[in-house]
C-alpha cells in the first residue's frame, strides 16, 4: 500500500574535501555523546548539516540519516522512513512495524512502541539524524517524537538539524542534561575560520583586514562568506570588491547572488535558473526540463559542481543532487522575475518525467505548483490505487487547502477526489460539506455516464462514512445506491463499497446477503488484485460459514486467508487466526485452539483500539476452563473483565458474563451465577442455571422463548445451541422421548460441521442422554464418535497444588510447549511458528530450565500438573 | 476570534527586518510593500487574510536567514 521509499533521502552525505575543519564544535559534540539529543537550531546557511557530516565521520558508530521533506508531515510516510533509515544500520528490525504500516488506520501508540521495541533490538550503539526538520508543521510527528525521545532506548542517539526549534520538550531535556544544542552564535564562522576559509579552502589571498571586514560585513554567515569566495575568485582586485560590498546597503544576499550569477557563463545560468524548480536533480530529469540539445545536462551538473555552486550530492554515484536549499530559493527567487522563461512549463515537464519514471508523488507536486489543475487530479486517481490511499494524503490535502473555490467549483470531481483524501487523512468532520459542495455543483450538469459516476463516489463516501460509525442502515441505502451509480469500470470503488455492504448486512444478521455479499467482494477483488479487501472478504466470508455451522468451509476460509497474505504474522489475519481457534475448540482439538487463539489476541493487540483482542481473551479463558485450569480460566477472565469496563467494550459484556456463569456452575455457585445470567440477559446461561438448579420447567420457559425469538431469523448455531439445552431440559424432565427427539434433531444438524465440545462440554447428563441416543440407533457412527470425546475421569477442579515455578515461562514459550505436549516435533513446531530450528532448540532449553526438567515427556507433566497446557 | 480569519477584515502587519531588501523581492513575499529605511532596516507592510498567513510569511523570512527585530498589527 505505502509508496516507494527514496534511497536518496536516507543518504549520509560524506565530508567535502577542503571543508574548514572546526575542532572546538566537533569537541563540544563529543563531548556529550551519551545524551539523548542533539539540535543544531540556525538559520539557514551556517553550516548545519556539513558540521553534524564531519561530525560523525569522525564517530566509530553507525548513522542513520533521514533527509525530510514537506510530505513527511504525514505520521506514516515519517515513520515509513524512520524505519527504513534504520535499516540501512540494521536490515533484520523493522517487519512489524512495516506490517502495520501497510494496515489501514494503525493506532500511533502501537505504532511507535512497535518502533521503539525495533530501536532496542539494534545491537549497539548508534547515531539517527533528522535534517531539515523545520520543513515539517506535524502536530502529529511531533507528538510522535516526543514520545520516541522520552522512551528512547539508551542506544539510540537523535540528533536534528533545523531552522526553527523543534516543537519538543526542550527545556525538560536541558533541565535534565540530555540535550546538547549548537545554535548561530556558535555555529558562525570565527574570524580564525573565516580566514582559513577563504585562503585555504577557496584559494584565496585575503589581507587580514579584507577578512575582518568581510568576516564583519557576513557577521560570520557561512553561507555569505562562500558566495563572496565565489565572487571573488578569479578577481584581481578583492580589496575593491570588498569595499564595495561593505558599503552596499544592499541586503548581503542579494548583492552576493548577484555578483556569482552574473560571473556564470550564460548556459550555466541558464542551466541553474531552470532546474531551481527542482527539488532534486539527476541528468535525464534535467535534459527533460531544459529540453535544450545544445548541452548534456550530466556534464553541466558536473560543472556546477566543479565550481562550488551549492550542489549537495544525495547518493554515491553523483546521480542525485539538490541545491543547497538557500541557494535554490534564491535562484527560485530570480526566475519569477525572469519574464522570458515560464515556470509552469519547466514544472509541467518535470512532472511528465517524474510521471514516465513512477515516481508519482514528485508528479503530482510539480503538476500542483504548474496549477495544472487537471493533470494533478489524473495523477491522484493514480493507475490502480489513488494516491491518497498510499500514505500520502497530507500534500495532497495542503493542495486542496490552497485552491480556491471557484476552482473547485468549475469542476465538481475536484470536490470528491477532496472528501476521499480527507477520508484518507481520517479527517472526517468536514468530508460532509466537500460532498454537499459537489452536489451543488452538479445540480447544473448534463446527466451523463461521468455524472452518474460522480453521485455514486458521492454515495460511495457517504457509505464508508456511515461503515466507521457501525450504522448499517445508512450504509445499506448508500452502498446500494453507489453500486447503483457507479461506472462499472470503477472497480477500486466498488469492490471497497462492496465489502462494506457485507458488513452491514452481517451487523443486521442478514446471513444470506452478507454471504453473498462477501463472496462477490471476494471475486472482484481476486480480479483487480486488491488484497486488502480481499483479506477482509474473505475473513467476513469465513465468520458467516461458522456461525451457519459449516467448520469445514470455513476453515478452508480462514486458510485462504493466511496463504493469501504469505506472511501469516500480518495483524491483518487476527480475525481469521481467532476463528480457527474457535472452528479447533469445537472439533476438541485444544492446543491448535490455544495456539491459533494466542496468535491471534497478539495479533489483534497490534492493529485493534477496537475489542477483537478482549473477544479472543474471553475465548481462552473459555479455553483454560475445558482443559479444567480453573485458576488459570479465573485470571485470565478477570483480566479481561477489567479491560472491557474500563475501555467501554460494550459488544464484549454478555461474552465475559456467560463464562463467568460457566465458571461459577463449574465451582458450584449457582447463586452468582443466577444473578448474573439474569443481570445481563443470557437465555442460554439462565436455562443452564436452572439446570443446575434442577428445575427443567423453567429452562424449559427461559429456551422456549429464546426459541421463538430466533426462529424468526435463520441462525444455526444459536438453534444449535438451544437444542442441545432444550434436549437436556426434556432429559431432566423424565420426557424421554421428546430428548430424543430433540437431540437427533441436534446431532444431525451439527455433524455435517463435526461440533464435539458444543456436547461434550455439558458434562455427564449430555454423557447419558447420547447413550441413550446411541442405544436407539441414532447417527450412530457420530454419536459413537461423541462419547469417545468425553473424558476418561472428571480432572479435578481443585487449584493445582505442584510448587509455582521460579520464573514465569513466556508467551512464545507457552506457546512451544503446547505444540510439545500436542506431539509436534521441533521441526514441525518449526514449521508451524515459523521460527529457525535452532530457536525452538533453544526455547526448548528455556522451558527446560524452568521447569527444572531434562526431556520433553516430563516437561509436558509437569507443565500439566502446575495448569499451563 | 472573529476578527483573525474575516476575509472582509484584512489584517495588516508590519514587519522589520536587518538589512536592505531590494524590490525585487516584492513578489517572493506576495503583495507586500517594501520600505528601505534609512537606519538600514527594510520595513515590509503586508496585508494577510489571517493568522497562518502571516506565519507563511514570517517561515519565508526565517527561510531566508534574515535577522527579524519587530512585528506590529496596525489597527485598521
Amino acid at each position: 500500500m505505502a509508496t516507494q521509499i527514496l534511497a536518496t533521502k536516507l543518504y549520509a552525505p560524506v565530508p567535502r574535501p577542503g571543508v574548514v575543519q572546526r575542532p572546538r564544535l566537533i569537541d563540544r559534540l563529543k563531548e556529550r555523546l551519551r545524551g539523548k539529543l542533539t539540535l543544531l537550531s540556525a538559520p539557514a546557511g551556517f553550516g548545519k548539516t556539513t558540521l553534524v557530516t564531519e561530525w560523525i565521520n569522525a564517530d566509530e558508530r553507525p548513522v542513520g540519516w533521514l533527509s525530510l521533506d514537506e510530505a513527511d508531515s504525514d505520521l506514516v510516510r515519517f515513520l515509513s522512513y524512520f524505519v527504513a533509515a534504520l535499516q540501512t544500520i540494521a536490515p533484520q528490525i523493522g517487519t512489524n512495524i512495516t506490517n502495520l504500516l501497510g494496515s489501514p488506520q494503525p493506532p500511533a501508540e502501537t505504532l511507535l512502541t512497535t518502533l521503539l521495541n525495533d530501536i532496542a533490538a539494534i545491537p549497539g550503539d548508534f547515531v539517527f539524524v533528522l535534517d531539515d526538520y523545520h520543513v515539517l508543521d506535524s502536530q502529529v510527528v511531533n507528538a510522535a517524537l516526543t514520545f520516541l525521545i522520552d522512551n528512547q532506548p539508551a542506544n539510540m542517539h537523535l540528533v536534528i538539524t533545523t531552522r526553527e526549534d523543534p516543537r519538543l520538550p526542550l527545556a525538560r531535556l536541558r533541565a535534565r542534561g540530555e540535550l546538547t544544542e549548537l545554535r548561530a552564535s556558535d555555529l558562525h564562522f570565527t574570524l580564525d575560520e573565516a580566514a582559513e576559509f577563504l585562503n585555504h579552502a577557496m584559494g584565496l589571498a585575503i589581507s587580514p583586514d579584507d577578512v575582518a571586514a568581510l568576516e564583519a560585513r557576513t557577521e560570520g554567515w557561512i553561507a555569505g562568506l562562500q558566495l563572496a569566495a565565489i565572487s571573488m575568485q578569479g578577481q584581481q582586485d578583492t580589496t575593491e570588491f570588498i569595499k564595495s560590498f561593505t558599503g552596499s546597503h544592499h541586503f548581503v544576499l542579494d548583492y552576493l547572488v548577484e555578483e556569482v550569477l552574473s560571473r556564470q557563463p550564460p548556459h550555466i545560468h541558464d542551466f541553474l535558473l531552470k532546474t531551481s524548480i527542482l527539488d532534486r536533480m539527476c541528468g535525464p530529469l534535467c535534459d527533460a526540463v531544459l529540453q535544450d540539445d545544445g548541452y548534456s545536462a550530466e556534464e553541466t551538473l558536473e560543472g556546477v559542481r566543479q565550481a562550488n555552486l551549492f550542489l549537495v550530492p544525495l547518493d554515491n554515484e553523483r546521480r542525485w543532487y539538490r541545491y543547497h536549499h538557500l541557494f535554490g530559493d534564491l535562484l527560485r527567487k530570480r526566475l519569477r522575475q525572469t519574464a522570458i522563461v515560464d515556470s509552469d512549463e519547466l514544472h509541467i515537464r518535470a512532472s511528465r518525467w517524474y510521471e514516465d519514471n513512477d515516481f508519482e508523488i514528485e508528479a503530482f507536486q510539480h503538476a500542483a505548483a504548474a496549477n495544472d489543475v487537471e493533470r494533478a487530479e489524473r495523477i491522484i486517481s493514480g493507475t490502480s490505487v489513488p494516491l491518497y490511499f498510499r500514505g500520502v494524503a497530507h500534500p495532497i490535502l495542503h493542495w486542496f487547502e490552497s485552491l480556491p473555490s471557484e476552482i473547485l467549483n468549475a469542476s465538481p470531481s475536484l470536490w470528491i477526489t477532496y472528501a476521499w483524501t480527507l477520508m484518507a487523512a481520517h479527517q472526517s468532520t468536514q468530508i460532509e460539506h466537500k460532498l454537499q459542495s459537489a452536489e451543488a455543483v452538479l445540480s447544473g450538469v448534463e446527466q451523463d455516464a461521468r455524472f452518474r459516476d460522480l453521485l455514486g463516489n458521492i454515495a460511495a463516501i457517504r457509505a464508508m462514512e456511515a461503515a466507521i460509525r457501525y450504522q448499517a442502515d445508512t450504509i445499506i441505502t448508500q452502498a446500494r445506491r453507489a453500486l447503483d451509480l457507479l461506472h462499472r469500470d470503477n472497480l477500486y470503488i466498488r469492490t471497497v463499497v462492496t465489502r462494506a455492504l457485507a458488513i452491514a448486512y452481517q451487523f443486521q444478521g442478514k446471513r444470506a446477503a452478507a454471504r453473498e455479499t462477501y463472496q462477490e467482494a471476494i471475486a472482484m477483488s481476486d480480479a483487480t488484485g486488491n488484497l486488502f479487501v480481499n483479506v477482509l472478504a474473505t475473513t467476513g466470508l469465513g465468520i458467516i460459514q461458522t456461525s451457519d455451522n459449516e467448520l469445514y468451509q470455513a476453515a478452508q476460509t480462514y486458510k485462504r486467508v493466511l496463504d493469501l497474505v504469505v506472511d501469516p504474522n500480518q495483524p491483518i489475519t487476527c480475525a481469521s487466526h481467532l476463528g480457527l481457534a474457535r472452528i479447533h475448540y469445537e472439533w476438541n482439538d485444544l492446543e491448535a485452539a490455544q495456539v491459533y487463539g494466542e496468535r491471534g489476541v497478539r495479533l489483534a493487540h497490534q492493529i485493534e483500539s477496537i475489542d477483537s483482542a478482549a473477544g479472543g481473551e474471553v475465548f481462552l479463558a473459555r479455553l483454560q476452563l475445558a482443559k479444567g485450569n480453573v485458576p488459570g480460566a479465573l485470571n485470565l477472565l478477570n483480566e479481561v473483565e477489567e479491560i472491557v469496563h474500563r475501555r467501554g467494550f460494550a459488544k464484549q459484556i454478555p461474552s465475559v458474563a456467560a463464562v463467568r456463569v460457566l465458571l461459577c456452575l463449574h465451582q458450584g455457585d449457582v447463586t452468582t451465577a443466577a444473578q448474573l445470567a439474569q443481570a445481563h440477559n443470557l437465555p442460554l446461561s439462565q436455562a443452564r442455571v436452572h439446570l443446575a438448579q434442577g428445575n427443567p420447567a423453567e429452562a424449559l420457559v427461559a429456551l422456549g422463548s429464546y426459541r421463538e425469538q430466533i426462529a424468526a431469523e435463520t441462525w444455526p448455531d444459536e438453534r444449535l445451541k438451544v437444542l442441545v439445552l432444550l434436549a437436556l431440559a426434556h432429559h431432566q424432565d423424565e420426557e424421554l422421548d421428546e430428548a430424543i427427539t430433540v437431540i437427533s434433531e441436534a446431532l444431525a444438524s451439527a455433524a455435517p460441521g463435526g461440533f464435539v465440545r458444543t456436547f461434550i462440554d455439558e458434562g455427564q447428563p449430555m454423557r447419558t442422554l447420547l447413550s441413550e441416543a446411541a442405544a436407539r440407533g441414532v447417527i450412530p457412527e457420530y454419536t459413537r464418535k461423541l462419547l469417545d470425546a468425553f473424558p476418561v475421569e472428571h480432572r479435578s477442579s481443585q487449584p493445582v497444588s505442584a510448587q509455582p515455578l521460579i520464573e514465569a515461562l513466556s508467551d512464545r514459550e507457552l506457546e512451544i510447549l503446547a505444540l510439545v505436549a500436542e506431539g509436534l516435533s521441533n521441526r514441525e513446531i518449526s514449521e508451524r511458528l515459523f521460527l529457525a530450528l535452532s530457536t525452538v532448540k533453544g526455547h526448548n532449553r528455556n522451558i527446560f530450565d524452568k521447569l527444572q526438567v531434562k526431556r520433553r515427556t516430563e516437561a509436558v507433566a509437569r507443565a500439566r500438573k502446575l495448569g499451563l497446557i | 476570534m472573529s476578527d483573525t480569519s474575516n476575509p472582509d477584515h484584512p489584517m495588516i502587519y508590519q514587519v522589520r527586518l536587518k538589512g536592505h531588501l531590494d524590490d525585487q523581492w516584492n513578489d517572493w513575499f506576495g503583495g507586500v510593500t517594501i520600505t528601505l529605511e534609512e537606519s538600514g532596516t527594510t520595513l515590509l507592510t503586508c496585508q494577510v487574510v489571517d493568522q497562518a498567513a502571516l506565519h507563511a510569511l514570517l517561515r519565508q523570512i526565517r527561510d531566508l536567514g534574515m535577522p527579524l527585530i519587530s512585528v506590529n498589527r496596525v489597527e485598521t
